[in-house]
């Protein structure tokens, strides 16, 4: 009750001391009451019984801002007994003689328990008080370190944006001043390679670092898996040119509640990938599944697979496995890596049975099974 | 002879848009920053206006919006990649659609007709999107000539998109004309819908694309 209400404001306190601070207390008060009945009894003779009435209802006052409701009330209600009982005349007995001192004692017995009452919900007032001052405080200050984030946040981002605008302008001044140019020129077509790699390291370099630093924030919607399917190809459609795509599984899939544009962009690097390491014109695997709401997406070449002890490190950043071709940053399935974990999945690497390498991303979806029309 | 103007702070990319234009027949003026962007817009009356997201001083979606309280030109948004959720605001502000740079000239062209043609007020009560033709008076539809059954909200999904075709519709831009007033999650009909119409027009109808995190885009070429 009141007890562990008053006396352990923060963190709730062992239950044991507790009660041996409310006993503590009680045997405090009541030693107090003796203590000062005994004084009064030796000045009685000169002061007369009201006194002592007036010092009970000041200890009992004193009492109310230390210790706890119910050892104050029961202080009150036995220094009006001990009053009634010692200094009420006829003493030593409980009966009262005068009709003044009979008004006198119900007062002192009114005033003693409500002063007792009054004191010490003050102080648990205070103490309310105090407990709510300290939460604020609390408060601001986690206010205060989430507005810092936030400002590190916007500040890391607007960097970002102005780096990803100086570096996209040239190229995209290039892309279009090819455009005029024509492609019947072969240095013209040289040039434009060139562009098309300078633009996708740039994108890489960019991309990495918002998934390392966790600016990659996750967007569900509800999508169809033919759309991640078709966002991750549409960017690679001079890549696949030279790899036939066998795809399977997507048309098949429910509505899906994910992030298709990060997915995609996984799964897109990953057949990116496929297409650099897998000799030109073998075919690549690409098939979608869903059970118990993850998903899991395929990706599986007919390269010369990963070497014995690779495995893992081709997800590491600028890991590039030995004899890999020239170009590339080794940061695409990094960054595959990165966006898969964003979306609370993975993305793990094996070589097939039959040969070649084979990709699994997965995810937890939700899913909606839509009626047929 | 039509009349584009191109806001945009790059000088380089502002004197190679203007090339683009000038061989293909525009009319071209230029603006480095916004608030010149709005003076031009008034003193030229463009027929068409190419406009950078990202302005010093006053912003993109602010020169749009100053623009779009007198004019309905047709407006190109020209951006930047991992900008979704800016590019929703300009097409939900007015904007008539968007390229990404680094974009391909032949794409940049072919954004401008699709969203110039819009001028043309429709005369006849037929819209035709590649095979596709919706009859708004019957409400009926036909495919390479053959009826197709459609459910009251596919005639009317269809209608938005075929009716912008070649041109993005953001999600809510569908929502608001289809399910005006419904409080179901029209988002998730949305998806169900559009996976209907898709298996209906097969692979002889028109595409409807996903832009993923904008709406979607119907392709009838």
């Amino acid at each position: 009750m009141n007890s562990s209400e008053t006396h352990s404001p923060k963190p709730p306190r062992p239950p044991v001391p507790v009660a041996v601070a409310v006993v503590g207390q009680f045997s405090w008060g009541l030693t107090t009451l003796f203590v000062l009945a005994s004084a009064c009894w030796a000045v009685l003779p000169y002061t007369g019984h009201m006194f002592a009435a007036l010092v009970f209802l000041l200890a009992i006052v004193l009492a109310g801002t230390r210790w706890n409701r119910s050892a104050v009330l029961t202080m009150a209600v036995a220094s009006a007994l001990v009053w009634n009982f010692i200094f009420v005349p006829p003493r030593f007995t409980l009966h009262i003689e005068s009709p003044q001192d009979v008004v006198m004692f119900v007062m002192f017995f009114i005033v003693a328990l409500s002063m007792g009452h009054l004191t010490t919900r003050l102080r648990e007032r205070e103490a309310a008080l105090e407990r709510h001052h300290q939460e604020r405080e609390q408060l601001l200050a986690e206010k205060h370190r989430a507005e810092l984030l936030a400002e590190a946040e916007t500040l890391h981002r607007t960097l970002l944006d102005s780096v990803s605008h100086e570096l996209k302008t040239p190229i995209s001044i290039i892309r279009t001043a090819i455009d005029g140019l024509g492609t019947e020129n072969p240095f013209a077509r040289e040039i434009e390679t060139a562009n098309r790699r300078l633009q996708r390291i740039v994108e890489n370099f960019l991309e990495i670092t918002r998934v390392e630093s966790e600016a990659v924030k996750p967007r569900p919607e509800w999508c169809e898996a033919t759309d991640v399917l078709d966002q991750a190809t549409r960017t690679l459609k001079r890549e696949l040119g030279a790899h036939p795509l066998k795809v399977s599984g997507f048309a098949d899939l429910p509505l899906l509640m994910l992030d298709s544009r990060l997915l995609a962009q996984a799964v897109s690097n990953v057949l990116h990938n496929a297409t650099l390491y897998a000799p030109m014109g073998t075919p690549i695997e690409l098939s979608a599944t869903l059970a118990d709401e993850q998903l899991e997406v395929r990706v599986r070449d007919h390269g010369p697979g990963l070497p014995e002890d690779v495995d893992d490190r081709v997800f590491e950043k600028f890991y590039r496995t030995p004899g890999s071709p020239a170009g590339g940053t080794g940061l695409g399935l990094a960054i595959s890596r990165g966006l898969m974990r964003a979306l609370k999945g993975d993305i793990t690497v094996r070589n097939h049975p039959e040969g070649g390498a084979e990709f699994t991303l997965h995810l937890p979806v939700k899913i909606r099974q839509s009626p047929e029309p | 002879m039509s009349k584009a103007l191109i806001i945009d702070d790059e000088t380089q990319m502002r004197r190679l848009l203007r090339m683009v234009l000038e061989t293909r027949g525009h009319e071209v003026c230029e603006a480095a920053d916004g608030q010149l962007g709005l003076q031009e817009a008034a003193f030229h009356r463009p027929d068409v206006v190419l406009l950078d997201l990202g302005l010093p001083g006053l912003s993109g979606i602010e020169v749009l919006k100053r623009l779009r309280e007198w004019s309905d030109v047709p407006v190109l948004i020209l951006s930047v990649r991992d900008q979704e959720a800016v590019k929703v605001e300009a097409l939900e502000a007015g904007a008539d659609d968007y390229v990404t740079k680094p974009f391909g000239t032949a794409e940049l062209l072919a954004r401008l007709n699709v969203i110039q043609r819009r001028r043309f007020t429709r005369q006849s009560p037929q819209i035709t999107a590649g095979a596709l033709v919706l009859d708004l008076l019957h409400h009926e539809a036909t495919l390479e000539d053959a009826p197709l059954k459609l459910t009251p909200t596919e005639f009317a999904l269809i209608k938005v998109l075929a009716e912008h075709a070649g041109r993005i519709v953001t999600q809510n831009q569908i929502i608001r004309q289809v399910w005006a007033g419904q409080s179901s999650d029209a988002s998730e009909g949305l998806r169900v819908h559009i996976n209907h119409l898709r298996k209906k027009l097969g692979e002889t109808g028109p595409k409807i694309v996903n832009e993923p995190g904008i709406g979607y885009r119907l392709e009838a070429e």
